[in-house]
């Protein structure tokens, strides 16, 4: 049971995470091509919010490690 | 460009072969051989290297007494401790309440600290006679390190924290990024250990982020927090505790996100290697070695990730930490958002 748990769980972060990067990835290769100029600050600021997300989707999976290998904290 | 293909290809049969002899040279008494998963990610009370194992001192208190053995063995010899599912335990069952031992990540710890302050105080020195400030800066080492330090400087403390009191901040964004790459760096060598894979550590790091965020707060800092400017005192019921607690989730979300990029890199690569002993099992020793040339490749493409991440992750904590001393800095000019009757209240020109 924590094994399908941990797997599901798993998945559902991926899809997560997945969007919410890829949302970030495509409006910042839009605003890169209409403003090439500005592409220093919009890749820090691209780095920056997908940390965000990153750390979220993190916590996710940290979750389902230890839901896998049966820790009870 | 054929010549390196070749020898590449060479290269990964010899490994995936070397992985071969090591699977079946292993002679395995009536039990299946066991592949520790977290046992390669945990803390431990020796420092490995070249295959033999320094058994570090324990110092621990039980019992409301100290304890200090030069290693676990000695510890057992002395009749005093006995293990229990892998812990010492006092032979009358008084556990270990506080362990201040020293261990495999806090010596790597150490190393980190060590390389970071080396490399800053050559730099100094150098710098100190004037190379690179009256001349420019020769050899690479220098330049490197110039490009690293002007990069943090430019790129992180300038961009995200208030234009004058930055340069408080920069020395502790410089080391704390030297010191987080070279631990992160330091689980891509053999028997190496990422100290950043402990959550111990990066709560500690992610902490002091904390409590510098939290003393050099301006005055805005914890008018926002506790008295939010500019809505209905009732909303400030809510928002207090939101403020509150928003404080401490930014160092912990920090601390979590280092420890879980480090252990998951870690894993993903056990895992991929432990595909070769699963394809042994099931279609036969010879299939699952020869799979090996597929996984050893993945897992030394893995390796340039984890080499680009080691430094991404350093810069990300380095570019968080800034934002949020950067944020707590700040002094805000009210006069953009706020109602001159709050500028009244909150005393004119803060």
């Amino acid at each position: 049971m924590g094994f399908l748990a941990a797997g599901l769980g798993a998945g559902i972060v991926a899809i997560g995470a997945g969007l919410g990067i890829g949302m970030i990835g495509k409006s910042a290769v839009e605003s890169i091509a209409r403003q090439p100029e500005a592409s220093g600050d919009i890749r820090g600021a691209m780095i920056l919010t997908a940390a965000f997300i990153e750390g979220v989707a993190l916590f996710g999976a940290i979750v389902c490690v230890l839901l896998a290998l049966n820790i009870t904290v | 460009m054929i010549y390196l293909i070749r020898r590449t290809l060479i290269l990964l049969l010899f490994v995936s072969f070397t992985s071969f002899l090591t699977y079946a040279a292993d002679p395995v008494e009536g039990e299946e051989p066991v592949i520790d998963v977290m046992g390669k990610v945990v803390d431990h009370e020796y420092f490995e290297i070249f295959n033999t194992k320094i058994y570090l001192p324990r110092i621990f208190r039980a019992g409301g007494q100290w304890y200090v053995f030069s290693n676990t063995k000695s510890a057992l010899k002395s009749g005093e401790f006995e293990k229990v599912d892998g812990a010492l335990v006092r032979t009358d069952g008084e556990p270990i309440t506080l362990d201040m031992s020293i261990t495999s990540h806090l010596l790597y710890v150490w190393f980190g600290i060590l390389f970071a302050l080396c490399i800053t105080l050559w730099a100094s020195s150098r710098y100190k006679k004037g190379v690179g400030r009256t001349t420019e800066p020769k050899g690479i080492s220098l330049n490197l390190f110039e490009v690293f330090f002007v990069f943090i400087r430019d790129q992180i403390a300038k961009e995200y924290i208030d234009k004058k009191n930055y340069a408080k901040f920069v020395p502790y964004l410089f080391s704390v990024f030297m010191m987080i790459s070279f631990l992160n760096l330091f689980g891509l060598l053999p028997w190496g250990v990422s100290a950043t894979a402990d959550l111990t550590v990066t709560a500690t790091l992610a902490g002091i982020t904390f409590f510098i965020t939290q003393f050099n707060g301006s005055k805005d800092h914890w008018q926002h927090v506790f008295a939010f400017p500019g809505v209905h005192p009732l909303m400030r019921i809510i928002l207090t505790p939101v403020e509150i607690l928003g404080l401490f989730t930014k160092p912990f979300a920090l601390a979590i996100r280092l420890f879980a990029n480090m252990l998951s890199g870690k894993i993903l690569i056990i895992c991929i290697l432990g595909l070769i002993f699963i394809f042994a099992d099931i279609f036969g020793v010879v299939i699952g070695a020869s799979s090996g040339v597929v996984w050893v490749a993945l897992t030394s493409a893995l390796y340039i990730l984890k080499a680009f991440i080691a430094l991404l992750q350093a810069y990300i904590f380095t570019l968080l930490s800034a934002v949020f001393i950067g944020m707590a800095v700040e002094e805000h000019h009210h006069d953009d958002h706020h109602s001159p009757a709050e500028l009244d209240e909150a005393g004119a020109g803060v």
